[in-house]
């Protein structure tokens, strides 16, 4: 039992960068009716930006604070030269487009960073807490991670329900024409939903990077982790989303846990199947995932 | 009146069907008979209903109770695609073409379940399937030649003016020799001057077909209806002929209502 | 001409003499280019086969999937196994070689194709692309999951098994009674493959392996040269022996070595990482003193993928010009009136998987054979993601699209690679490079040419014909 709770708590910090990937990819959803599957690729590309500020300044904040805007540039840039385009396409231009982008960003972040994996500075303690007595599998930095999370959904949570550009934004996000009518700058409304989601994957980027490491291609299995909880969630739902999000983590973990951790990959395809196949609409959700 | 000529019994039924849809009642208890050789129109304001319908009819809603009679056996999953070989076709709102395929394959896919060969012979190329595929062109070719399009067979709907799609989606119906017909909204984006030839043509289906049709532009329908069923808030609130409901005072108060609220 | 197309069987007869020249002309070049363009020949050949399954799937079906890297590891895999397990059928004992382990290959994938079919047809397009992602990422995982039977992250090595006599003159002078007295140790095999334990890996070597007593059919691909009576070095087919064909298994070669830093695993053919070493075979070839062995490693697997890229092509063919391939492209334009009009959108959808799957098997089948190995690296997103490439590149609902996207794929990179040379590049930009335009291109395509290299030149010379009519 207290083996569970261990990876129940060990899978916190991982659950909500799988949530914050998550997140990005419903904010696009949202925005654009486009799942991005270059999400990670961005946050990849700015994690990459980061570590090159963070050798340079030595610090970790400034360098998280140039990621959020390379996050936010890039998001705009992929939205503005590719997805505006492409919206008038049909749905496999699109997502192949994004395909395109992913790849790109890849070979780009290799062509300057180069391939092979590289460390990437533990700002706080990666040490077990000890707290009454006992060594708890969660550290200062997954705390760190856990209040990133918090302070960005909530802060999500409030600029869509108390602010004019969150009221957009849902308006835009139900339907494009209507708030159009209704005097809603849809595109720029847009243009900004892609600016967050890059923003919020730039920030889990890297906070994941220090636990992993960081080469052009080590987010791939995050893309589908997130994936998985995205849809679970619904697509729409920024609730669903996050809660699925830090579910999936704990799952995973205690998945990891009690086998080995190549199964997590398996076990997750496992729940996407699952949940395409029964609840195809998510839990938290109302689009549509049948095609017939 | 022309209802009275019939008495070959009914080709479909629905009784007392009931759709809720995202916590609306779509269909409250609708019953609806389409009798042999007929036009049977099916009116109503926005939101009546119509569409849905045609939906159940067609298996692409499931209603929560009530049945479905097609020649006197009762249909219980209708799947959509098996309509056709029942002898069921169907227009969509709109064209419904398929964008690339050209105007003359477009009907022939309407002819999809005359088709024998499976794919193991189509991925071989067996002669047969020349056969099949020949026959099915020959017949398509006709069916536009019928509605006088056969020079635009070889054209992409996308190249072909609104009417003209309309006409080659028409023809597509057409293609498996259909005993009912249902057509939603023929008339939609047809011009006045080509209502009549429209009027014309679906009377030249019946007796040999039947036809139910959902129509909003009421000269098409009181001039080519033998029976008429008007659907209000997922009832029917009327039938008979044109001019029966024409004069019916629940017909003029659903159709002055919504009028009023728009 | 047009009616002349219409009689029955002439798309067959068609068909049949596109694939069959196709084949005829690419046999002759395989004769005549040397071993390094010959396993460019197999690569594009591979591509070529797996990507008409794409044609298929992506284009004319609509549904964007990444699933057919994956298929092509079931292919690779079951190749491999049944190859490595079963010499002979176990419960036929009709003899096991490589047209055998190909057509179970062919089964894996038509079965897995089926349940990835079933559960995908359901779905409308960002949920089914995110689905076969996670299945392009996660079935590699499986080979570590079980590293006794697969292999694990070091994969398996395979012997690609020859046919009957092979090319090779000098098997000729083997006779049957050397045939019967092999040797049954297990040295000559590579360490890296470990055939399961009683499953029949002691009949490796026995005689009943060997299809028939003709003394012509050795089976030369088991020998090594110290088996040869004669000695006679200038005529043994050392090429299939050496270490170069064989990597040990060792970690040296472990996939991530195979793969270099990019995802593309094949698609730079850098020399030294493959196992399947192209330099070396130049001298084997061609003996040292100049005698032609006649059998070079890279003509047979050359021709091999050549003759499956035909067969799957010529059957491609059928489907994507008749009846079947317009009701793909009727489901994928409307799925509602697809199915008012009889075609059930759901078995539509489903069928283009199953075929996509069968042809994305034997390519993963031939593709085993071209690297002489498979492993989870070698079958990752990246291969996934270059079949999605090629066949946006050259014209995603084109079959002729599908083979100049293929020769983009195995082209582009050595094209890097040779101007990288001349301008002195550093490594990594070199290896990047060919992604890069790759994924731009891709982008670029999507944006201002959706019908790819194919569906911009149709496009093209429809305007100019039309044209040329009006003014006529």
């Amino acid at each position: 039992m207290t083996q569970l709770i261990d990876y129940l708590l060990g899978g916190l910090g991982s659950g909500m960068i799988i949530a914050l990937m998550a997140l990005a990819l419903v904010l696009t959803w949202r925005a654009t009716r486009v799942v991005n599957f270059a999400q990670v690729g961005q946050a990849m590309f700015t994690t990459f930006v980061a570590l090159t500020i963070q050798t340079l300044t030595g610090s970790w904040l400034v360098a998280l604070v140039a990621a959020i805007i390379a996050g936010a540039l890039l998001g705009v840039i992929v939205q503005y030269l590719v997805l505006r385009p492409v919206r008038r396409m049909d749905t496999s231009g699109a997502i192949i487009a994004t395909f395109g982008v992913l790849i790109a960003l890849q070979a780009a972040a290799g062509m300057i960073w180069g391939g092979d994996s590289q460390a990437y500075p533990q700002p706080f303690g990666n040490t077990a807490l000890t707290v009454f007595g006992r060594e708890w599998p969660v550290s200062a930095y997954d705390l760190v991670v856990v209040g990133f999370g918090v302070v960005l959904v909530v802060g999500l949570t409030l600029l869509f329900t108390r602010t004019d550009l969150g009221l957009a934004m849902r308006a835009t996000a139900f339907n494009p024409e209507v708030a159009r009518l209704s005097g809603v700058r849809v595109s720029r409304t847009l243009t900004i939903g892609w600016a967050l989601a890059g923003i919020v994957g730039a920030v889990a980027g890297v906070l994941v990077a220090p636990t992993s490491a960081i080469s052009p291609n080590s987010f791939d299995i995050l893309l589908v982790f997130a994936f998985t909880a995205a849809v679970i969630g619904g697509l729409d739902s920024l609730v669903g989303a996050v809660s699925v999000g830090i579910f999936t983590g704990l799952v995973l973990s205690v998945v990891s846990g009690y086998s080995d951790s190549s199964n997590a990959p398996v076990v997750a395809l496992f729940l996407l199947a699952l949940n395409l196949a029964l609840k195809p609409e998510g839990i938290f959700g109302h689009s549509k995932a049948r095609a017939v | 009146m022309r209802v009275a000529e019939t008495n070959a019994g009914d080709l479909l039924e629905l009784d007392d069907i009931k759709v809720k849809l995202s916590g609306l009642q779509i269909l409250d208890g609708v019953t609806i008979r389409v009798p042999r050789g007929l036009v049977t129109g099916l009116i109503g304001p926005n939101g009546a209903g119509k569409t849905t319908v045609f939906n159940v009819i067609s298996g692409f809603v499931k209603q929560d109770s009530g049945s479905v009679t097609y020649e006197g056996r009762k249909l219980r999953h209708i799947k959509s695609h098996h309509l056709a070989k029942m002898g069921i076709s169907r227009t969509l709102q709109g064209v419904g073409l398929f964008a690339s395929l050209t105007a003359l394959e477009n009907v022939m896919q309407g002819g999809s379940s005359r088709l024998r060969s499976g794919i193991l012979s189509e991925s071989f190329a067996m002669p047969w399937t020349d056969v099949e595929q020949e026959r099915l062109r020959v017949d398509a070719l006709a069916a536009l030649d019928r509605l006088g399009i056969a020079d635009q067979a070889e054209r992409l709907p996308s190249e072909l003016p609104y009417p003209i799609q309309k006409r080659v989606a028409l023809a597509r119906a057409l293609m498996p020799n259909p005993k009912l017909l249902l057509l939603d909204e023929p008339a939609g984006g047809v011009s006045a001057g080509d209502m009549a030839e429209l009027s014309s043509l679906i009377r030249s289906w019946v007796p040999e077909r039947s036809v139910l049709l959902v129509e909003h532009h009421m000269e098409l329908v009181m001039a080519v209806c033998d029976l008429i069923w008007v659907l209000d808030a997922g009832k029917v609130i009327a039938s008979g002929t044109p001019d029966e409901v024409r004069n019916d005072p629940a017909v003029l108060a659903a159709y002055l209502g919504e009028e009023g609220a728009a | 001409m047009r009616d002349l197309m219409r009689l029955p069987g002439a798309r067959l007869v068609l068909h049949a003499a596109i694939a069959i020249g196709a084949w005829l002309a690419l046999t002759w070049v395989n004769g005549a280019v040397d071993p390094l363009m010959n396993y460019y020949i197999a690569l594009v050949a591979m591509y070529a086969t797996a990507m008409f399954g794409m044609v298929i799937l992506v284009g004319l079906s609509g549904q964007v999937s990444l699933g057919n890297g994956a298929l092509m590891a079931v292919g690779g895999y079951v190749f491999a196994l049944t190859t490595l397990n079963w010499q002979t059928i176990p419960f036929t004992v009709i003899p096991m070689n490589g047209i055998w382990a190909m057509l179970f290959a062919a089964v894996g994938g038509v079965l897995f194709g089926l349940l990835i079919g079933v559960l995908g047809a359901r779905l409308s397009g960002p949920y089914l692309a995110g689905l076969t992602l996670g299945i392009a990422v996660g079935i590699p995982a499986i080979a570590n999951r079980f590293p006794e039977l697969l292999g694990g992250e070091t994969g398996l090595q395979l012997t690609v098994p020859y046919p009957d006599g092979g090319y090779a003159p000098v098997v000729e002078e083997v006779d049957q009674q050397f045939v019967e007295e092999l040797p049954t140790g297990q040295d000559e095999l590579p360490t890296g493959q470990d055939p399961l334990a009683s499953d029949g890996s002691g009949d490796l070597l026995t005689s009943d392996n060997f299809p028939s007593g003709d003394a012509s059919v050795a089976p030369d691909d088991l020998l090594t040269s110290d088996n040869f009576p004669s000695g006679d070095a200038s005529v043994a087919p050392d090429d299939l022996l050496t270490s170069d064909n064989f990597p040990s298994g060792d970690a040296s070669v472990a996939p991530d070595d195979l793969l270099t830093s990019d995802n593309f695993p094949s698609a730079t053919p850098d020399a030294s990482a493959l196992p399947l070493d192209p330099g070396s075979t130049d001298v084997s070839g061609v003996d040292v003193s100049g005698v032609d062995v006649g059998f070079v490693l890279e003509r047979w697997q050359a021709s091999l993928a050549v003759a499956v890229a035909c067969i799957v092509g010529f059957l491609a063919l059928n489907l994507v010009r008749g009846r079947q391939g317009r009701a793909w492209r009727a489901v994928r334009d409307d799925p509602v009136a697809a199915a008012v009009s009889g075609i059930s959108p759901a078995r539509s959808k489903v069928s283009a998987f199953v075929v996509s799957s069968l042809f994305a098997a034997l390519a993963g089948a031939v593709f085993a054979q071209i690297l002489a190995y498979v492993g989870p690296g070698a079958f990752g997103l990246g291969l996934s993601l270059s079949l999605l490439v090629g066949i946006v590149l050259g014209g995603r609902s084109s079959l002729v699209g599908a083979v100049i996207g293929a020769v983009l794929l195995v082209w582009l990179p050595e094209f890097v690679l040779s101007l990288s040379n001349d301008r002195g590049w550093e490594e990594q930009v070199t290896n990047n490079a060919p992604n890069l335009i790759y994924g731009l291109l891709v982008v670029l395509v999507v944006l201002v040419a959706p019908g790819g290299i194919v569906g911009t030149l149709q496009a093209l010379v429809g305007k100019v014909v039309r044209r040329a009519r009006k003014a006529g």
